[in-house]
């Protein structure tokens, strides 16, 4: 990959945080996506957020291409026909045990497993599908990651999260198996640093070689002291020996992948460092369209908070807590209050989905085109805690995946079955079944 | 395998490098469980923090060798290999805390010959390796061996596994030299000997860690950080009071292991110390200093022990109103160990509806009218209500939001009427559960493991050893590090159920 293009640079934003991209040519896919001209991948962005989402000023009145914006979906306008308004799906295996259903469904998020009701040991989910498409990905050894966990908030770390579940249940929404929770990075300047890490400008072949051999070398030697401690510890160190045997298989792909320049996509600035989360939101999804532009990865999962999040958003003239919110008891303020909080999301949403759709690429469509955006939170209402009715919004053609511009409307299809075909659409072979009850891809989101 | 955790991962880099960056702020958070995080079970590691810990180990190495820490003997390019072995085996025997074998010193050492077959200088070669030994889950995980599979007898912890509990508990760090110097000579069996580090490690300034990660976490002094109180309603409060009650908490802590105080008398111990911003806040006589400095509660009972600070108040509350429940959990879990089980589906945290014209109490009431809620309401809702005369922001309080007169009585299922926050630490005091839940806090962040029914026994025994002894802070620790559930681990320590 040592060949020069003569690129022209083109700006994809401006603004606070703003990035320079070069358009992705042809030339640079990994040799994995190309196949004919034209052909670009397909990428999967999932966006989280919790308490649920106030449902009368959600859901379309209407099924069908021809449905009118509500109230909560008015900021999305202008992509208005980029959008599938998926309602009636329902993700049963994120019912508690008893209480505590913001982190069972959360744990349920993407996995749609029955969490292991544990405040510690021994906390149990299962894969989650995004991490079933970065194993994919992986194998493909498609992209330099498999995919990019990105959030607002880092966690809590102080008493319980949510009646008797562990809080990894309520941070994370990606599990790359059932008992090991995907961290995901809160830091917009680190996540943008490891997007370009392993480049250094300037670098000649020589020191590329060097330095891979270098690191490979060090992953060889800690990899040695691991086996040492292999037959020396119980099943539950065992565990653990796993999981660092597995952080060190990914670190040797990083190492290994220093010599495919990713310099072809040049960032312009960094992020700007904030925590007010409108504009830390909006850093994140520069940072999704980014890698996705650049092809460092194809898969992104966010979480605008995490699982149960009381926080409070005064720039909306809000005072209480979100989730104290959510739990409304039919009370008018309390609902207007969640409205205002939704269509806040609902315009964080908006700003990436019009990133993406001024992105174009190699096959004359836009990024949005060849991307599914899905839009979700862990339940429906959130004062029952439904799991049966949730808010689900897809966006993108996913490369003709998908047909948006409708709203459809299931009868508590499992969420699964969603998944199922969310996967396979991006390429995974031979799934049929997914989480505890996934039977088969979701029909019609295709016409 | 405990995997240091963040605070613990900067500590040890402090003290194995001299390196005060606190490079592990940019990892992932540490998910916790059983209330703290640096459970064992709980700390995973997922490739992103593995890619963090290499990109940090590369820092860390060049700014050390920058600052001259490897310079006790100098690389010969012609014969690098004494002092190059020199340089790896004492660097790899702190940084994984125990003796290293020649054999492992041996692979360290290849690097020095990978880098001279790159044309490199043998100081690269010795980086190369520095930083492996930072990667190597010698060093990320503190790894305590495991009795022998079929063994029904627990293993007892080696010296140098010991060491590093220890270090780890008061500390959150590793072990300093005079402490690994006593596990060499094997001394760290002799009770005598134990509690002569124990407490020379108490008088260091590095058990501040007890104060930032035990108290922090056993007290909810951290959730301080990211409290939010209604700005509109509760305006008073400023990031200049949130930093005053949260040094004000940890310096009353810190009172507790450096003085002669019983650790049950958290409760209800009748000094402070505050700054004037923070007692005109409280309603104390100023002290005329803009730091805090200590202060007798004379006559303002209200504010001694922990339930007259700030911080604790503020955390337990919502940002637009008091929670006597969440008051009311709080005490139950943090001091009592008698959590309720959590409410029934779909009625969690409901909000009593707000009518301005209700009190607090007659909202409560409303928990006692439903027949699923009463069980545990019952036992919640007097202790927090007896805390009802300091509002959200920890101030005091005679009247309500609603103007009516605040009532902070209660009545508790076995009778005791409580009228206000000195009968509620009257109540805690003299109940039995108080020191065993103590000591099961303190036992679960000593070991990083949550307690379970099969481990009450050792609680109760531990804590009144401990009261035995005098009941200081001091005394609890000398009678955990002495038990066999800090000494040993147990078949259970090696199958999780």
């Amino acid at each position: 990959m040592s060949k020069k293009f003569k690129l022209s640079r083109r700006t994809v934003l401006r603004g606070s945080g703003a990035l320079m991209a070069l358009p992705l040519l042809e030339q640079m896919l990994p040799r994995t996506a190309r196949g004919a001209p034209g052909d670009v991948p397909r990428r999967l962005a999932v966006f989280y957020t919790p308490n649920g989402i106030h449902m009368p000023k959600w859901t379309p009145t209407t099924e069908g291409p021809g449905w009118a914006l509500t109230p909560t979906l008015e900021p999305l306008a202008a992509v208005k026909d980029d959008l599938l308004v998926v309602s009636g799906l329902a993700n049963k295996p994120a019912f508690p045990d008893g209480d505590g259903h913001h982190a069972a469904a959360t744990g349920a998020f993407l996995s749609c497993a029955k969490v292991f009701k544990t405040e510690g040991t021994n906390i149990r989910v299962g894969i989650s599908m995004d991490q079933v498409i970065a194993n994919h990905m992986a194998a493909m050894r498609a992209t330099r990651y498999g995919s990019m966990e990105l959030g607002i908030d880092a966690g809590r770390g102080i008493g319980n999260c949510d009646s008797g579940y562990a809080c990894p249940y309520a941070n994370n929404i990606a599990w790359s198996g059932p008992r090991t929770p995907v961290a995901k990075e809160t830091n917009a300047q680190a996540a943008f640093d490891r997007l370009f890490a392993g480049t250094i400008p300037g670098e000649t072949q020589a020191q590329i070689e060097k330095r891979r051999a270098y690191g490979k070398s060090i992953i060889d030697v800690v990899r040695d002291d691991a086996n040492a401690l292999q037959g020396q510890l119980g099943a539950a160190d065992q565990q653990k020996l796993e999981e660092y045997f597995t952080s060190v298989r990914e670190l040797e792909k990083q190492v290994d992948d220093v010599s495919v320049p990713s310099a072809t996509c040049a960032p312009a600035t960094a992020p700007i460092l904030t925590e007010d989360p409108t504009a830390k939101t909006k850093a994140m999804m520069d940072l999704i369209v980014l890698a996705f532009q650049c092809d460092v990865t194809r898969v992104a999962t966010f979480m605008l908070a995490n699982a149960r999040a009381n926080k409070v958003y005064p720039f909306l003239g809000l005072s209480g807590g979100h989730h104290t919110y959510s739990h409304h008891q039919k009370v008018q303020s309390n609902y207007d209050a969640l409205a205002t909080i939704d269509r806040w999301e609902v315009t964080l949403l908006q700003y990436l989905l019009e990133r993406m759709k001024s992105v174009i690429e190699v096959n004359g469509m836009s990024l949005l085109d060849n991307s599914i955006v899905y839009f979700s939170s862990e339940v429906g209402d959130g004062d029952s805690h439904n799991h049966v009715d949730l808010p689900i919004l897809l966006a993108g053609r996913g490369g003709g995946a998908l047909t948006p511009g409708r709203h459809i409307r299931y009868q508590e299809d499992p969420l699964a079955n969603l998944y199922i075909y969310l996967m396979q659409a991006m390429g995974v072979p031979d799934v049929t079944t997914f989480g505890d009850d996934g039977t088969g891809p979701l029909p019609g989101l295709v016409v | 395998m405990h995997r240091l955790n963040r605070a613990e991962y900067n500590a040890t880099v402090r003290d194995l490098l001299g390196d005060t960056t606190q490079p592990a702020k940019d990892f992932p958070i540490d998910d916790h469980g059983y209330g703290f995080d640096n459970i064992a079970d709980v700390l995973s590691l997922s490739p992103l923090l593995m890619e963090k810990y290499s990109a940090a180990a590369q820092k860390l190495v060049e700014d050390a060798w920058t600052r001259g820490v490897f310079n006790s003997c100098t690389l010969d390019p012609a014969n690098p290999a004494p002092c190059a072995n020199e340089i790896l085996s004492d660097f790899a025997r702190r940084a994984w805390r125990r003796p290293v074998e020649q054999a492992e010193v041996d692979k360290l050492m290849s690097f020095v010959t990978l880098a001279s077959q790159h044309a490199d200088p043998p100081a690269e070669g010795v980086k190369l390796a520095l930083r492996s030994v930072l990667i190597s889950p010698h060093f990320l995980f503190r790894v305590e061996k495991n009795a022998p599979p079929g063994s029904t007898e627990p293993y007892t912890l080696d010296n140098y596994e010991l060491a590093s509990r220890l270090s780890y508990f008061l500390w959150s760090s590793m072990p300093d030299d005079a402490l690994f110097a006593a596990a060499e000579a094997g001394k760290l069996t002799d009770p005598v000997e134990v509690e002569a580090q124990v407490r020379r490690m108490l008088a260091d300034p590095k058990a501040r860690a007890l104060v930032e990660n035990f108290a922090g976490q056993w007290l909810f002094t951290r959730a301080l950080g990211t409290a939010v109180p209604d700005g509109t309603l509760y305006g008073a409060f400023n990031e200049e009071l949130r930093a005053a009650m949260r040094t004000e908490t940890e310096l009353f802590f810190a009172e507790f292991i450096a003085g002669d105080h019983k650790l049950k008398d958290i409760i209800d111990a009748p000094f402070t110390y505050v700054n004037d911003q923070l007692a005109a806040y409280y309603g104390l006589p100023p002290p005329g200093s803009p730091t805090h400095v200590r202060v007798e509660l004379t006559g303002h009972p209200e504010r001694s022990g922990i339930f007259g600070k700030g911080s604790l108040l503020t955390v337990t509350s919502n940002p637009d109103r008091t929670s006597p429940v969440q008051r009311g959990v709080w005490v139950l879990e943090q001091l009592l160990c008698s959590a309720p089980p959590p409410p029934p589906p779909d009625v969690e945290n409901l909000p009593p509806p707000i009518t301005p014209d209700m009190t607090m109490k007659e909202r409560m009431a409303l928990h006692r009218s439903a027949p699923a809620c009463q069980g545990c309401h019952r036992l919640m809702d007097p202790l927090g209500l007896s805390l009802e005369n300091f509002d959200p922001i920890g101030r005091w309080r005679m009247q309500e939001v609603s103007g009516a007169p605040v009532d902070a009585t209660g009545d508790m299922p076995d009778g005791a009427i409580l009228n206000g926050v000195r009968d509620m630490q009257t109540y805690l005091k003299q109940d039995p559960k108080l020191t065993n839940c103590i000591t099961e806090h303190m036992l679960t962040y000593a070991t990083g493991r949550g307690m379970n029914e099969a481990d009450h026994c050792a609680v109760v025994d531990i804590a009144s050893h401990a009261e035995a002894r005098g009941g200081r802070l001091v005394d609890y620790i000398l009678s955990i590090v002495s038990s066999s559930h800090f000494r040993q681990r147990g078949a259970e320590e090696a199958q999780t159920p």
